[in-house]
């Protein structure tokens, strides 16, 4: 082997043990980014998810708990629903069967005041308004409010009640229309004689439209749903969290 | 250029998250509103999406995961398009603002449609330029040694 051969050799395996030095150094460094990244993505991700249930479990809706109380239909359209006796604290709904946010508040926190009229801790009180002033909303909540006033018996009236914001249509199409409101009468439970000819005529329309625009002027309402207790507007936040609307509430009848 | 997009993407998704968060039916009433999504999705959407556009937005703002968070917001921001072009031709008035404000639409109000989309386009076009060229100055990405291998010659770019 002559000298630069040797030279070469040698200078040969340097090359390749520093290459080999490299190639595990960038190893090194790939996996320290690896981890650094799905380190990051998992925290991101622990965070969107932890946001996700949070936002979740405040809007957590309560279980039915059994018996509802008496609900009595009054003769201005309202319905009342608590138990013999309890006069306060006095919760006002006001609420639109047309409106996508009622029904998001039925949603979520419709079981909370049914529960609280169950157990005596809140008087409630439904007034179904129309709020719109717009085709085809307009109709639609008149023909919904209408078909309300055609139920007498109080079970009966929230079973319908309940049934309408289940079943609201869109806000671009005509809807609670004569023979679906009959059918959902029905399902309901209706018993009062005469419904269906009732919701057909559209009898209560002018009643309806008459106590929309009165309650609206005298408890300055612009938007729906309201809901007062003891004449004082709920704030958003706490009516669509069932467990702090039940504290606010509870605490209103200390 | 890059840093200026992620800054201007990440400022407005925090700040359309932080206005929902407080108030997840909100989000929730709006996601149902333009009746793209089964009822039960439409729920689950409405209470990710004020978080999702906040850790996005933050992830874009510091500079972090630089590329994947560009690309989530670039989609975010297509589906809001997708989503307010879909209102649209089905002719849909979004704005129905039984909640909070004033009632809904008045009578010669018509919504902006046109407006929301070409400024959401605008942000998907950003969204697109940070996933392509990530991640600019002042990114943890950077610091980390995250930026990619594209990171040294895009230095200039801003």
């Amino acid at each position: 082997m002559s000298k630069g051969e040797r030279t070469k050799t040698k200078s040969q395996s340097a090359r390749e043990k520093i290459k080999a030095q490299q190639a595990e150094q960038r190893a090194r460094e790939k996996r320290r980014k690896t981890i650094t990244y799905v380190t990051a993505g998992a925290v991101a991700v622990a965070a969107v998810g932890l946001g996700w249930w949070y936002a979740a479990s405040i809007s957590r809706s309560e279980e039915a708990t059994g018996a509802l109380a008496p609900v009595t239909v009054q003769a201005d359209g309202t319905a009342v629903m608590a138990k013999a006796g309890v006069t306060a604290p006095v919760v006002d709904i006001y609420e639109d069967f047309q409106c996508p946010a009622c029904k998001e508040l039925e949603r979520v926190s419709g079981q909370t005041f049914k529960n609280l009229a169950a157990e005596g801790k809140a008087k409630v009180v439904f007034h179904p308004i129309t709020i719109f002033s717009q085709e085809p909303t307009k109709s639609n909540s008149v023909r919904a409010g209408n078909a309300a006033r055609c139920v007498a018996d109080g079970k009966q009236w929230l079973a319908f009640h309940d049934l309408l914001f289940a079943n609201q249509p869109s806000e671009t199409e005509e809807g609670f229309k004569v023979d679906q409101l009959q059918q959902w009468g029905k399902e309901a439970g209706v018993s009062s004689p005469g419904f269906d000819q009732c919701v057909a005529s559209n009898k209560n329309a002018q009643a309806h439209l008459a106590y929309s625009k009165k309650i609206s002027d005298e408890q300055k309402l612009d938007h729906t749903p309201t809901v007062k207790l003891n004449g004082t507007e709920i704030d958003n936040q706490v009516l669509f969290s069932p467990s702090q609307l039940r504290d606010e509430i509870t605490g209103a009848a200390k | 250029m890059t840093t200026v997009a992620r800054l201007v993407l990440g400022g407005v998704l925090i700040a359309a998250g932080a206005l929902k968060i407080g108030n997840p039916a909100d989000s929730v009433v709006a996601v149902k509103a333009y009746q793209l999504l089964p009822e039960s999705i439409a729920v689950a959407v409405g209470y990710a999406l004020p978080i999702l556009e906040i850790v996005v937005g933050v992830l874009l703002v510091v500079g972090l995961l630089t590329r994947v968070a560009a690309v989530i917001a670039a989609l975010l921001m297509f589906a809001f398009v997708f989503g307010i072009g879909w209102a649209w031709a089905k002719g849909l008035r979004i704005d129905c603002g039984c909640f909070g404000g004033g009632g809904q639409l008045g009578a010669g109000q018509e919504p902006t449609y046109l407006l929301d989309i070409l400024r959401d386009f605008g942000l998907v076009l950003l969204g697109a330029w940070v996933a392509r060229f990530p991640p600019g100055r002042f990114a943890l990405d950077g610091a980390l040694g995250l930026g990619g291998d594209t990171h040294d010659e895009d230095e200039g770019d801003d």
